[in-house]
């Protein structure tokens, strides 16, 4: 991993399409302990900065937790209560102290309490966790299926295929979440009644909230994947592979696809985060538990700790997702070994 | 969240529409010819309501609380649906002749469901528990405010000593907020206790799986139905598993595909859908206490002139609104208090939309100059009405409604500021006394809610933030008639003061009243037996079946 990394995270991706690029001088005199150093203290750096930024965020929209904590419908808070929750979480203290306090614990790996959910925000967070890291890597694995199926169908050289893969691409791409969850919901719940409309114990209560989310996220993919590959079908290697007698399917499946996939690859990375934003939405709809529900009540009741203990976690898995999208990206791309 | 959700329930309604045409004649009810209960079963109720912190409703005390404990926890009476305070867990009760001291003798034989007995002691330390800051109750603390000290006077005979006389304190008894759980249950400590509260009902929490479902289960030993309860002994039900659905249509198609039994929160467009078939039953359950209303602040200009106030009021179109917004689910009111209670009245003289009124009225008060954009200006300033709308609290057709009414107003020479705010940001907005209107809903049993909303002692109680009366209405004559109100226990002098107090706010024009606080349920017709509590409208599963499988 050495150059790639840094820049990987980029949605751009044309980095990798072009002709092979010189390597950089400055990764080459970089150590690999510096460099796996340096991008220690960039991730701590993000991260802090993350909390920093959320704390702030969160403490600056009016509002005071103490009043969201106990009020709510139909509900009247009384003074006394108000001034035991104050001085139970420390609402009482001026901000920055409040600040500092959070982000010593943080240090120390103590994510905090919430104060709406009365319980310690690791544990919380890591029972919500699993649904959205599951409801996040099938939709990431089906929106690869679809933009794969597409992206290939529509550049077999017939301009209607490609006008409708186009086509097909932009308006998926274009879909807000919460439309076509409901279209989605209307559609195979209500009419044909195939499928749950709210999470359910088996697995049929996944199929609308993972559809809910690959399909945008397909339409990105496709559209960057079939513009690479036509690319990639005009390129030299594809012409010398073709002159070597490899087949059509050959040529396109192993020489193009795998050169047209770079640009995805390292989308993957920016896609997994969009995937979260878009579970917040998702997890609201289909009443599903997880990372984006928790969020978004806590923005609600400005609970501090779970928003911070959330956007934590998403940076952490982002970070978590570059590496990995640099170390698929370097599997795909030969020239990246070379070094 | 507002507007995408707002725009997605109109746009989709007809396509809704047209699926619950399909599926009622797919799934045309199986015929109950049957009448005698089955035993067994699960209902599953998916709630709208955010899901609670804290399942015991002494801790803060909110609705969503008062949803689910009511099929776990009782209080020590109930009221009937004529409004009469009925027995629960207290088999009768007293008060002595100077109202300061009520004695309660409780039912024999009851046991919560870890085995503790339900004696004076046990009810005793619940209300210690309320009154313990500690516990941090909002709502039941303050419904025992007046309450000095309790004792027992035998073991089935409990005390409680009142600091002045309270004529509402049977009716605040009967809420969800109050109801009695075991001693040892609460020993355990906040944490614990919130997650799984143990009480005398019909069923008793098993789990709770946050942000998903509360499963709950029948109490095998149940013995303590109130009065008006169809059946005694145990419930039908084997189970209740309570979820959480946020989304109203995800809620309403759940629904539909049989995934839930019953919802809550349902809104105007599904409940007319709903009633178009045969599968899906309504069940209107409006809330007792205040009505929904606009509460004018008449603490500062331009609302601390009553002409401006009802011009304001008379300017405002909102029966054509609410007949179009709530397609007919729900009906205009002219009080301040909910249809469900019997004190309240209603004055429809007041409240009419008469636009040329509006104009004179605010030409009397000195707005006669209008703006290049054609609204009221005096002294400079214009005639300017900031209104932060709670998302939270507001359904979307209400805040439609309250478009409307900007939209009239605008006519007579208002600039209604209309700004959706969430929870935290609305609580901020009316602490720093930075509104004109607001409207907030005020849960509670009995017309001794008027006393919270107009007594001047509810005005801004800096600096704890929270206040109720948002008119901030500061009359002695209301403070004194309300004051009466609460000391005297005779019904016919007790309602006569309340009206007098209700007329002197409503002819004030301090409010807008626009309906009773909406409270509707949706349950699939093969349940049976299910119905809103006549207290705070909850519903109650104990009467409960389904078809046998």
């Amino acid at each position: 991993m050495t150059d790639a990394a840094a820049g990987a995270h980029r949605p751009d991706g044309a980095r990798s399409v072009g002709p092979d690029r010189a390597v950089p001088r400055r990764a080459l005199r970089l150590s690999v302990p510096a460099l796996v150093a340096a991008r220690l203290a960039g991730a701590v750096f993000v991260l802090w900065a993350v909390a920093t930024i959320t704390f702030f965020a969160v403490r600056l929209i009016p509002g005071d937790p103490a009043e969201a904590i106990l009020g709510g419908p139909g509900s009247q808070t009384s003074p006394e209560a108000l001034a035991a929750v104050r001085a139970q979480y420390g609402l009482d203290q001026p901000v920055l102290v409040q600040y500092l306090a959070q982000l010593g614990r943080l240090a120390t790996g103590d994510f905090g309490r919430s104060y709406a959910l009365r319980q310690d925000v690791a544990p919380l967070l890591v029972g919500q966790l699993g649904g959205t890291l599951l409801l996040a890597t099938l939709a990431l694995v089906v929106a690869w299926f679809f933009a794969l199926l597409l992206a290939t169908w529509s550049t077999r050289g017939d301009r209607l295929a490609r006008r409708i893969g186009s086509g097909l691409e932009i308006v998926a791409a274009a879909l807000p979440h919460f439309w076509l969850a409901t279209a989605l919901i209307v559609l195979f719940s209500v009419w044909l009644g195939w499928l749950p409309p709210i999470s359910t114990s088996g697995p049929a209560g996944l199929v609308l909230p993972v559809l809910t989310l690959a399909i945008p996220l397909a339409g990105f993919l496709g559209q960057i994947m079939r513009e690479s590959l036509l690319t990639a079908l005009e390129s030299p290697f594809v012409l010398s592979a073709r002159a070597r007698g490899e087949g059509e399917r050959g040529v396109r499946w192993i020489h193009a696809l795998r050169h047209a996939s770079l640009p995805a690859i390292s989308l993957s990375g920016w896609a997994f985060g969009s995937l979260i934003s878009g579970a917040v939405v998702v997890e609201t709809i289909f009443a599903r538990p997880g990372l984006g529900r928790t969020m978004l009540n806590a923005v609600t009741v400005r609970d501090v700790p779970v928003v911070i203990g959330v956007v934590m976690i998403v940076a952490a898995g982002y970070i978590l997702m570059t590496v990995a999208t640099d170390l698929a990206q370097w599997i795909a791309d030969p020239r990246l070994r070379r070094r | 969240m507002r507007s995408p959700v707002h725009s997605r329930s109109a746009a989709l309604g007809a396509v809704l529409a047209a699926g619950l045409l399909l599926t009622s004649c797919a799934a045309s009810p199986d015929a109950v010819d049957s009448t005698t209960p089955v035993k067994g079963g699960t209902l599953t109720y998916a709630s709208g309501d955010a899901e609670p912190t804290c399942l015991d409703p002494h801790v803060g005390g909110n609705y969503p609380q008062a949803l689910i404990s009511t099929q776990y926890l009782e209080s020590l009476v109930s009221r009937d649906s004529n409004g009469t305070i009925i027995p629960w867990l207290a088999k009768s009760w007293t008060e002595s002749p100077d109202g300061l001291s009520w004695e309660f003798t409780l039912k024999d034989g009851v046991t919560f469901t870890d085995g503790t007995p339900l004696n004076a002691a046990a009810v005793q330390a619940n209300i210690a528990h309320l009154q313990d800051p500690e516990t941090g109750s909002s709502t039941g603390y303050l419904a025992l405010a007046k309450v000095a000290g309790t004792e027992a006077v035998s073991a089935n005979v409990v005390r409680v000593t009142l600091s002045e006389p309270d004529s509402a304190l049977l009716e605040s008894l009967t809420q969800p907020w109050l109801a009695i759980e075991s001693p040892a249950g609460l020993a355990r400590g906040v944490e614990e206790n919130c997650a799984a509260p143990v009480g005398t009902g019909p069923f008793m929490v098993e789990s709770w799986v946050k942000q998903d479902s509360v499963v709950l289960v029948r109490n095998p030993d149940y013995t303590s139905p109130p009065a008006d309860a169809d059946h005694t002994g145990p419930a039908y039900l084997a189970k209740i598993v309570w979820r959480f659905i946020p989304d109203s249509a995800s809620r309403f198609a759940a629904l539909q595909a049989g995934d839930v039994d019953v919802i809550d929160n349902a809104q105007p467009d599904t409940i007319v859908q709903a009633e178009k078939g045969d599968s899906i039953r309504h069940l209107d359950a409006p809330r007792p206490g205040a009505s929904n209303r606009i509460e004018l602040n008449s603490s500062k200009a331009p609302f601390n002139d009553p002409l401006v106030r009802e011009a304001f009021i008379r300017s405002a179109n909102v029966d054509d609104a609410v007949a179009s917004l709530f397609q007919g689910t729900a009906t205009r009111s002219y009080s301040a208090l909910s249809s469900v209670e019997a004190a309240g009245i209603s004055r429809p003289d007041l409240f009419g939309y008469d636009a040329q009124a509006a104009e004179t009225l605010l030409d009397s008060a000195g707005w006669t100059a209008r703006d290049s954009a054609g609204y009221r200006v005096k002294d400079g300033a214009r005639l300017t009405v900031e209104f932060p709308v709670s998302t939270n609290q507001s359904i979307p057709a209400e805040q439609s409604l309250f478009e409307q009414i900007q939209a009239t107003a605008k006519k007579t020479g208002f600039d209604v500021v209309l700004t959706p705010m969430d929870l935290s940001s609305w609580y901020t907005a009316l602490g720093e006394n930075a509104y004109d209107a607001v409207s907030a809903p005020y849960t509670k049993v009995g017309p001794d809610v008027l006393r919270i909303l107009f007594d001047s002692a509810g005005i801004v109680p800096a600096p704890s933030g929270y206040f109720a009366n948002h008119a901030q209405v500061n009359d002695p004559k209301v403070d004194t008639l309300l004051t009466e109100a609460t000391a005297v226990t005779d019904a016919a002098k007790r309602a006569s003061l309340y009206s007098q107090a209700q007329n002197r706010v409503l002819e004030g024009f301090y409010i807008l009243p626009l309906y009773d606080q909406q409270n509707h349920y949706l349950l699939r017709s093969d349940v049976t037996g299910a119905r809103a509590m006549p207290t705070v409208s909850t519903p109650t599963f104990y009467d409960a079946w389904l078809p046998a499988e």
